[in-house]
């Protein structure tokens, strides 16, 4: 970046700590402009990934997008091709946008996606996947004409972004330590055991409930899908990516 | 139902063939599974220096069989930022009586649909909490620590993420906290404490205290 020597460890920590001391989203958004701004971004979104079931623009936690590109990316749904989402929910691993993979011939809308948003000076980008402890899914993308990511700066970005991933979330989203979409904790891991052969009586052993709470479980989980039965909520559940087996 | 026993030099016999699983799981989750071939044993049990009298492990245990487990270690002995991720603690791993270094923490994989998770971490947070423990040192692999953060851990980097096996991982201070506790046991829908302390219990700090002196 313009031939500035950055102390990378420094600027991270300093960030992280002033992290603690910000109250409101827009404070933080003020900050992340700051910090993320020395290695080139000039924009960013914090969301979480909706299932088939959420819409994008319900997810989403705060923004600096440019003018008018929110309104695209959600009037034409964006978020179903896009391939930087789509990597997003595959990896645990921070990745450079270069690296999200997609075949311009056979999928036009992920090449549009991503050439539309060129024309909004975002055509390079940074993006950190989150996969929380129950299912949830966000992330944290950014993106400038002119950014550094190399192994010199990688380390203390993916730190930068975690940290001010986490004071967001504690900021405005209470609801997002829930589980992804509707299930609870107790209706995946239901699922999950039937999906792996257990019968009701089995997963009771298995979580310390009885029988009766379990198919309890089972039967409230059919109704959230829309599932006439067990084996078509456990299908549909793995669908929605609700739960993985 | 599954519940986290507190294993000690005081109180190991009563767990013989719970700690060889233990070594075994480990060797499953660290060497076969995360492939970190530095630790492979021919006889598939995973140990390494700090298996030794000093370590406390905190296992969880579903009718007789190991889901998961974690390892705790006096600090003020050489552990395994000291001797073996220091350039991971740039700048600089706090080290006291009631500080202890986390490691080996592990959930088999046919359990980690979150709540075994939320039990060994509130585990940890409460047997620390009880036994006057206030923070634990580790190193974690990055997309971890968001999961930390999530369960209401307060962790505190001390340097930036460095590869370790093909894994971005960072050194971190973690304050032990009622409020974490709290979070985590709200998070994993646990009602009250799942930690068992059986045989003999020497308070964990006492015998700190007879090493360091």
């Amino acid at each position: 970046m313009a031939g500035r020597v950055l102390d990378h460890a420094t600027e991270a920590f300093a960030f992280i700590d002033e992290l603690d001391r910000l109250f409101t989203a827009d404070h933080v958004v003020d900050a992340m402009e700051r910090s993320f701004s020395l290695f080139g971004f000039e924009n960013f979104i914090v969301t979480g990934l909706p299932n088939p079931r959420e819409r994008f623009e319900h997810m989403v936690l705060l923004k600096k997008w440019p003018a008018g590109w929110f309104e695209i990316y959600s009037k034409e749904d964006y978020v179903r091709v896009d391939p930087i989402i789509r990597l997003c929910r595959n990896t645990v691993q921070p990745f450079a946008w270069s690296e999200a993979p997609y075949d311009r011939a056979g999928d036009p809308r992920a090449a549009e996606v991503m050439d539309r948003a060129t024309d909004f000076r975002m055509s390079e980008g940074f993006c950190l996947p989150i996969h929380g402890i129950n299912g949830y899914e966000a992330c944290l993308s950014m993106s400038g004409v002119d950014i550094d990511i190399s192994s010199r700066t990688k380390p203390a970005l993916h730190l930068m972004t975690i940290y001010a991933f986490e004071r967001i979330r504690q900021l405005l989203s209470p609801t997002s330590l829930r589980s992804t979409g509707t299930l609870t904790l107790r209706e995946r891991e239901t699922l999950i055991w039937a999906a792996a052969g257990k019968s009701a009586a089995d997963t009771g052993d298995i979580l310390g409930i009885t029988e009766r709470t379990v198919t309890a479980h089972i039967v409230s989980a059919c109704q959230k899908l829309g599932a006439a039965n067990k084996t078509q909520a456990v299908a549909r559940a793995i669908h929605h990516r609700l739960i993985r087996i | 139902m599954t519940q986290v026993h507190v294993v000690t030099r005081d109180n190991k016999k009563l767990y013989e063939d719970h700690i060889d699983q233990f070594f075994r799981l480990r060797h499953d989750v660290f060497v076969s599974e995360r492939g970190w071939k530095d630790l492979e044993k021919p006889d598939k049990r995973e140990t390494d220096a700090y298996d030794n009298d000093h370590a406390i492990y905190l296992i969880a245990i579903d009718k007789d069989k190991v889901v998961g487990g974690q390892r705790l270690y006096p600090t003020v002995l050489p552990h395994m930022i000291t001797d073996v991720f220091s350039h991971l603690a740039r700048r600089g791993a706090p080290r006291a009586f009631n500080i202890f270094e986390w490691t080996r923490y592990f959930v088999v994989k046919e359990r980690r649909t979150g709540r075994a998770d939320c039990r060994l971490l509130a585990s940890f947070q409460e047997f620390c909490l009880e036994e006057g423990i206030t923070q634990a040192t580790a190193v974690v692999e990055m997309w971890w620590l968001p999961r930390w953060q999530q369960a209401g851990f307060k962790v505190r980097p001390l340097g930036l993420p460095t590869m370790v096996e093909g894994q971005p991982c960072v050194a971190a201070a973690i304050d032990i906290s009622r409020d974490t506790l709290d979070r985590v046991r709200s998070l994993g829908g646990l009602r009250g404490s799942c930690l068992v302390w059986e045989g003999t219990r020497t308070p964990i700090l006492d015998q700190v205290a007879h090493v360091a002196a």
